[in-house]
C-alpha cells in the first residue's frame, strides 16, 4: 500500500496505491475517485452502539467505508474543507481527533468515541471526539494549515482551531482570563494543554468563515 | 496567442496575451484586468453558432448568459487577466481538434475564438450528476480555460475510472460515462456517503477537481444564517 498526499496546504488529499486484496478505510462520502473495480463495504467501527453515539453527538457519519482491491488499483480520498492533510503512524499509541478531523486509516485501526466532558458541550467542538488506536497508519484533515505544537508544560489554545492531540497530554476547557476576557476577547473557551505531547493546531476555523462571510450573503 | 497560468495552488488566474487580430472569448464578469488598447465586447455567441438561445442553454450549464470577447483594436499586443469565480487552480487544454471537450458544472473559463463553444444536454442521467445537467461543448483547434474548485487533476482514462458526484471538471468526448453506485447495492452506497457515482470508459482524458463545493458547503451551511426568503 502506498500513501500520497498532494496539495497541502490548500486543497490536500490523499491518493492510495492498493495492491491485490489490500483495503483501506475512510471517512463516508469522502471518495472523490477510485478504479472502478474496487468494492465498498460500510463497516461499523467499534459496532453499532459506539458509531450511534458518534452520530448523534459527534457529527461524525454513523459509518466509515472500507474499500477493498482485489487486483490493484488506485483511490483517491479529499476532505470535505480545504486545507491540509495529515499522516501519522500509530506503533500501538494513539491520538485524539475533534469532530470531522478523522479522514482515513489502515484497516483494523479501533476508532473509538470518547466523551470530551460537559464543558467540551460549550467549546463548539462538539461532545464526543474520537479517539483512533491500534498499530496503522491514520490520515486525518485540518481547516487551513497545520501547525503541530510540542508541548511542555502548558500551551493554551482557542478550541476551534484544535484538530486532535497525543493523550499523554491532559488538557481541561476554560475561560481566557476572567469573565470580561471571555466574553470580550473574542476567544470565548479556550483549552489548556498540560503535560507533554503533541497538539495539531489548523490555522482556521469554520465557525469564524461562516461569521465573516454572513454579512456577504445577501438573498 | 499565450497563455499563462498565473499563481498557484488555491488563486491561479490567467493572463492571456493577445496579438493584433487575435480575439479570445470568456464567461461574463471573468476578466479582471485588461491592457488599455483591449475592446470588449459582449455576445450570446462564440464563433458560429449562437444567438439567444444558446444565451438560455448556457445558464442551464450554470454558465453565464453573455460571453465577453477581447480583442486589441490598434494593432497593438495587448494582454487580458481572467480569474474564475471560486478558489482553485486554472488548467489550459491545447485542443488539437481531433476531439471535442465538455465542461461540467460551470468550469468553462474561455477560450480562443477558433474554438466553438456550445451546450449540450445530458437527458436524465444529467440531473442525477450532481452537476448542472447542461454541459458546455468546446470544438475545433485552438485553446480552452477551465477553472475548478481545488486542486485539478488530470487522469489519462484508459479503460475505466469512477469519480463521485461534484468531482468532475471536464473531459474528452471520447469517453462515455453512465451512472453507477459506488457499492455493490443502493443502500450500502448511501450509507457509504456516496450514493451516485460517475462511471467513466473508454480511453481519453479527464480532468477531475480535489475538492468538492456541495460537501464544503454542507460544512459552511449550517453556521451561516437561514436565507429569509
Amino acid at each position: 500500500m502506498q500513501f500520497d498526499i498532494g496539495g497541502n496546504p490548500e486543497y490536500g488529499d490523499l491518493t492510495v496505491t492498493l495492491d491485490s486484496g489490500e483495503s483501506i478505510w475512510t471517512e463516508a462520502g469522502a471518495m472523490s475517485r477510485m478504479s472502478s473495480h474496487l468494492q465498498l463495504a460500510t463497516r461499523l467501527p467499534g459496532g453499532f452502539v459506539q458509531s450511534a453515539i458518534r452520530k448523534l453527538v459527534g457529527g461524525e457519519s454513523l459509518f466509515i467505508s472500507e474499500y477493498t482491491a482485489e487486483s490493484p488499483g488506485t483511490i483517491s480520498i479529499s476532505p470535505a474543507s480545504p486545507g491540509c492533510v495529515l499522516e501519522r503512524e500509530l506503533r500501538g499509541d494513539s491520538l485524539w481527533l475533534t469532530a470531522g478531523a478523522f479522514l482515513a486509516c489502515t484497516p483494523g485501526l479501533s476508532l473509538d468515541p470518547r466523551f470530551g466532558g460537559l464543558r467540551s458541550f460549550f467549546s463548539g467542538e462538539g461532545v464526543v471526539l474520537m479517539e483512533a488506536s491500534g498499530e496503522g497508519s491514520l490520515f486525518f484533515n485540518a481547516f487551513g494549515g497545520v501547525v503541530e505544537k510540542s508541548v511542555e508544560g502548558s500551551l493554551i489554545v482557542d478550541t476551534g482551531h484544535v484538530v486532535g492531540w497525543e493523550p499523554t497530554l491532559e488538557y481541561r476547557i476554560k475561560g481566557m482570563g476572567g469573565l470580561k476576557q471571555t466574553l470580550f476577547s473574542g476567544e470565548g473557551l479556550v483549552m489548556e494543554f498540560m503535560g507533554r505531547g503533541n497538539v495539531w493546531l489548523q490555522t482556521r476555523h469554520v465557525a469564524a468563515v461562516a461569521g465573516w462571510l454572513t454579512p456577504y450573503c445577501s438573498g | 496567442m499565450e497563455i499563462e497560468i498565473l499563481g498557484k495552488g488555491a488563486f491561479e488566474s490567467a493572463l492571456v496575451h493577445l496579438q493584433p487580430g487575435d480575439t479570445f472569448v470568456s464567461e461574463s464578469g471573468a476578466m479582471f484586468r485588461a491592457s488599455a488598447n483591449v475592446d470588449i465586447d459582449v455576445t450570446t455567441h462564440s464563433r458560429s453558432s449562437g444567438g439567444l438561445l444558446s444565451g438560455l442553454k448556457r445558464l442551464l450549464a450554470g454558465e453565464n448568459f453573455f460571453f465577453s470577447t477581447y480583442s486589441t483594436e490598434d494593432g497593438q499586443p495587448g494582454q487580458v487577466g481572467l480569474a474564475p469565480t471560486h478558489q482553485g487552480e486554472v488548467h489550459l487544454i491545447e485542443m488539437d481538434g481531433s476531439s471535442d471537450w465538455l465542461c461540467a458544472g460551470g468550469s468553462f473559463l474561455g477560450a480562443s475564438s477558433e474554438i466553438d463553444i456550445d451546450t449540450q444536454f445530458q437527458g436524465f442521467k444529467g440531473f442525477l450528476t450532481g452537476e448542472a445537467p447542461v454541459f458546455i461543448r468546446a470544438s475545433g483547434r485552438g485553446q480552452l480555460l477551465v477553472a475548478a474548485y481545488g486542486r485539478i487533476v488530470s487522469n489519462q482514462v484508459e479503460s475505466e475510472l469512477t469519480v463521485d458526484t461534484g468531482h468532475v471538471v471536464a473531459f474528452e468526448e471520447t469517453l462515455d460515462y453512465s451512472l453507477s453506485k459506488a457499492g455493490s447495492s443502493w443502500i450500502s452506497s448511501w450509507l457509504a456517503g456516496e450514493g451516485i457515482v460517475l462511471n467513466f470508459s473508454g480511453s481519453g482524458r479527464l480532468l477531475t477537481q480535489s475538492h468538492n463545493p456541495g460537501e464544503f458547503g454542507g460544512e459552511l451551511g449550517p453556521r451561516l444564517p437561514k436565507r429569509s426568503s
